[in-house]
């Protein structure tokens, strides 16, 4: 039932592989690459599954011995023995090659013939045979459940009667239980009368005892109620008379009642049983001093002693362990030793809490964590090396890998290549309200105008006042700075606005066919912060984008955001993909993190961002003046984020 | 004359070690010791680190994972993207007892850069592999990742010799060495002047933007370079398919002359 299984070495070469159901030999080459990209490199590595078209694809990474084993089913199969499969495929294939692996490195895995398959067939065969022992349940037969042994007398309710039917229950189970098998179903009622005259019991009620009783009990119960009946018109009667003060039922009674400051009535200490007083269990420890307050009980002392102990195996245990911790010492040093899930948890707590306390978003640090311990899981760590240490390189490691940009980040190159086309390039910001949309527009744009492209603004944000009058501000300023004079007698940027209240898209498009015709380089389109949630707003920024295809859309989000990054950027990208047309949607192309002055080693939000969208940031915006525009330096980042 | 320069010397030398003062003596022979140490280090090291790597780098899907295997054993292999490095020895077929390492980097956007930084100070020649046949699409990616490499300071300081291997030439639409190298030409030097005047990085460490590549005012040309540039065709896979040999006369020659 499964379309392929392949081991492959971590630097790319395939081992080993097995079609399955179907398919040529390439056909698994695509989807494992799609794995590779998207989950590891990505560092989504927590779940070990994967879907990718029709394929569901699991995968295991053995660190020790730098390999990855990969297996692929179609989707809508649920196959439960695949997990099993590989853990069992995995010791073997290592168990069996091991000396290949440690020997000959390289090499060894480039001439190695690995002849799998008998071992794999008849593990395969063994996983699904397991999978199939679990034969469905059979149902019980009526005779077998518990229903059948109630008796249908026990089924009607009697008032006043409950007790003792329990009891008679019991006692019917007991003795069907200790006499006859399975008994005809009509047959049941009158069995169980007969066994209940045989077993002798002392009060039967027969149907029609039972009835009379119902009945009895019927009138009196109506008679109450009629007696009720008689009391309702009563007040009514009085009510209709006046209105009357209501009265209230412990109002009537005087205040002794109420009284309850004298015992002598209410609550009186004779009232309350005496409650047996045992002193050992009140006071606890029988050997306490009377009268000493003791001290909290200390145990951060233990806690640091622990980490000591893992982290440091030469240090106090090693004397403390005499020979053989000598020998535990030593070997920990020179460094045979692979690391297990458990030696790398508490340092994994750590390193996730100082993540979160740099203001990485909570659950991408709980996933980076995940998959930074399934990346290092059964590695084997070198000499001289402690597991605080190793793990602490490969999440350095990682953060840089995901600071790196999966694309090209380079705008003036795009620029120049859309002027040779005859056509503006056109870039659009998006974000929540206040993040800096306007002032980061006007620092890109001064940049662009330094290096010799004309820019055309468009305002379209429509909605908040003095959005216009701001954008108008910024390129009379920056036409002073750079006068049509200095660049051959070309306005440099220009203001395109059509007032407040009209439809931001319709604006944009307009824009845009005005820059074509004028011949600008470069059209920067405002729009309107909006909070994610805000559904008919997100869809006007749908489309937007939709109808005019910007070359570049740029998510403004500021360096402060917290947990709120993720939950921005998923609905935002959501929104973009439900509310577009097109086959592939645009989604969000770039990041601008403003506001990086004001955070000082806290800049977790460049990784959330990121992770989220596996996305480039573009811009960093660090101030509020014109030249407050930088690019990112990754190495810098995981720096100050790795920094104590 | 060299004797008697000395003579003195080793008089007083004598005259110290029968001197009943055994703290300065003590002292000079540690010191004599550390010197002796430092001196062997040193040499140790610098005989070490005689850059003995030959790296292959490219773009993901360019072919080098099949290099690598093919110059190694000269049988084709199934291959998955890299992700991490495969370091071998490699004998050169002349019966010169030269080897190289060669060590065959992931060429994936996120691990590229970090494993280009391990391992270029250990670098005597490069090969940037290219696909010659998504080279059209990729150009811009291609110009990339070759300026990143060409402007880093320790490939500058070293100036290792550079083999542009244009990979796939087995499928007919593969391009020219010659295409491709007019073509890396003209996108680099667009490069150099946007990639200079892109935003300062955060902390400010590049200090006047990034070396400049080649000469000002001329256009870009392979041969401003420090370092030894060639272009060569090859053909990982070969062209009688799976079971022949690999097409690449030109690499192994040029590996023959590195090593």
């Amino acid at each position: 039932m499964l379309d392929f299984f392949t081991i492959f070495s971590k630097g790319g070469l395939v081992l080993w592989c097995f079609q399955g159901v179907r398919g040529p030999a390439a056909a698994a080459t695509a989807p494992v690459n799609a794995l590779i990209r998207s989950v590891i490199l990505q560092e989504r590595g927590g779940n070990n599954s994967f879907t990718h078209e029709a394929l569901t694809l699991k995968y295991k990474l053995d660190n020790q011995f730098e390999l990855v084993f990969v297996v692929g089913f179609q989707k809508i199969l649920t196959l439960t023995y695949v997990d099993k499969l590989i853990d069992d495929v995995h010791k073997e294939f290592r168990d069996k090659y091991r000396n290949e692996f440690q020997q000959k490195g390289t090499l060894g895995l480039l001439n190695g013939t690995f002849d799998f398959k008998d071992d794999f067939m008849r593990l395969l065969r063994d996983a699904e045979e397991s999978s199939k022992v679990r034969a469905p349940t059979v149902m019980k037969t009526f005779e077998q459940s518990l229903k059948s042994q109630k008796t249908v007398k026990c089924m009607i309710e009697t008032r006043g009667e409950k007790p003792k039917e329990k009891v008679k229950n019991k006692k019917n189970k007991g003795s069907k239980k200790e006499g006859t098998e399975a008994v005809a179903a009509p047959g049941k009622a009158s069995a169980g009368d007969k066994q209940l005259s045989t077993a002798g019991d002392r009060e039967e009620l027969t149907k029609d005892e039972i009835l009379q009783k119902n009945r009895e009990e019927f009138f009196k119960r109506h008679m109450k109620a009629g007696e009720k009946s008689n009391k309702s018109p009563k007040p009514e009667a009085q009510k209709e008379k006046g209105k009357k003060p209501r009265v209230w039922d412990l109002g009537n009674s005087n205040a002794k009642v109420l009284d309850y400051s004298n015992s002598a009535t209410n609550g009186s200490a004779e009232a309350c049983p005496v409650e047996e007083f045992d002193p050992d269990t009140a006071l606890g420890d029988r050997n306490r001093e009377p009268g000493r307050l003791y001290d909290l009980e200390y145990e951060s002392n233990d806690e640091t002693e622990e980490e000591k102990v893992i982290q440091n195996p030469s240090k106090p245990s090693a004397k403390k362990g005499g020979l053989g911790g000598m020998f535990g010492m030593l070997k920990g040093l020179v460094g045979s030793k692979s690391l297990t899930r458990e030696d790398m948890d508490p340092v994994l707590e750590k390193m996730k809490d100082h993540l979160i306390a740099k203001n990485v978003a909570a659950e991408i640090a709980v996933q980076l964590c995940e998959s930074v311990a399934k990346k290092l899981e059964g590695k084997v760590m070198g000499t001289f090396t402690t597991v605080t240490s190793t793990v602490k390189q490969a999440l350095q490691e990682a953060l840089v890998q995901i600071l790196q940009p999966q694309r090209r980040v380079d705008v003036l190159r795009d620029v120049m290549d859309a002027q040779r086309h005859h056509r503006p390039y056109v870039v659009t910001f998006c974000g929540v309200n206040g993040v800096g949309k306007s002032t980061n527009l006007a620092k890109i744009s001064f940049w662009l105008i330094e290096n010799g492209f004309s820019v055309l603004i468009a305002a379209c944000d429509t909605f908040r006042a003095g959005a216009v009058e701001q954008l108008r501000t910024h390129t009379r300023r920056l036409n002073t700075l750079h006068p049509p004079e200095s660049h051959g007698g070309r306005t440099m940027v220009q203001l395109y606005e059509k007032g407040y209240g009209k439809d931001a898209a319709g604006i944009a498009m307009e824009a845009i066919s005005y820059a074509r015709n004028q011949g600008f380089d470069v059209v920067l389109v405002d729009t309107a912060g909006r909070m994610q949630d805000n559904a008919p707003l997100m869809t006007a920024l749908a489309k937007l984008i939709a109808v005019n295809a910007p070359d570049l859309v740029l998510f403004v989000g500021e360096a402060l955001v917290g947990n709120e990054a993720v939950d921005q950027l998923v609905k935002f990208n959501k929104a973009l993909a439900d509310h577009s047309m097109a086959q592939t949607p645009r989604l969000i192309d770039g990041i601008v993190l403003t506001k990086f002055d004001t955070i000082d080693d806290k800049v977790g939000a460049a990784i959330s961002m990121t992770y989220i969208t596996s996305k480039p940031i573009v811009f960093v915006g660090t101030g509020q003046t014109y030249c407050d525009l930088r690019s990112l330096n990754a190495k810098a980042v995981v720096a100050a984020l790795m920094k104590a | 004359a060299m004797a008697g320069g000395l003579e003195p010397h080793l008089e007083a030398l004598r005259r110290e070690l029968r001197a009943p003062d055994p703290a300065v003596l003590s002292v000079l022979l540690a010191l004599l010791a550390v010197a002796i140490t430092l001196l062997i280090w040193r040499f140790v090291q610098g005989r070490r680190s005689s850059r003995q790597a030959v790296l292959l780098l490219g773009l993901c899907d360019a072919g080098k994972t099949l290099l690598f295997a093919r110059l190694l054993t000269g049988k084709y292999r199934d291959t998955q993207t890299s992700i991490t490095d495969s370091s071998a020895v490699y004998r050169v077929s002349n019966d010169k007892s030269a080897n190289v390492t060669l060590i065959d980097l992931p060429g994936h956007e996120s691990l590229r850069l970090q494993f280009l930084e391990r391992f270029k100070a250990a670098a005597r020649a490069i090969v940037f592999v290219v696909d010659s046949v998504a080279f059209q699409r990729e150009v811009k990616d291609v110009a990339e990742f070759l300026y990143q490499v060409l402007v880093d300071s320790t490939v500058l300081k070293n100036a290792p010799a550079l083999l542009i291997a244009c990979n796939k030439q087995d499928v007919t639409m593969a391009k020219s060495a010659k295409l491709i190298q007019h073509q890396l030409e003209k996108e680099l030097n667009t490069l150099r002047v946007t990639r200079s005047a892109a935003p300062t990085s955060l902390d400010g460490s590049a200090t006047g933007g990034p070396p400049q590549l080649g000469k000002k005012g001329k256009d870009f040309d392979f041969s401003q370079l420090p370092m030894k540039v060639e272009f060569v065709e090859c053909s990982a896979r070969g062209s009688k398919g799976e079971e022949g040999d690999a097409d690449f006369e030109g690499l192994e020659k040029w590996l023959a002359k590195i090593a």
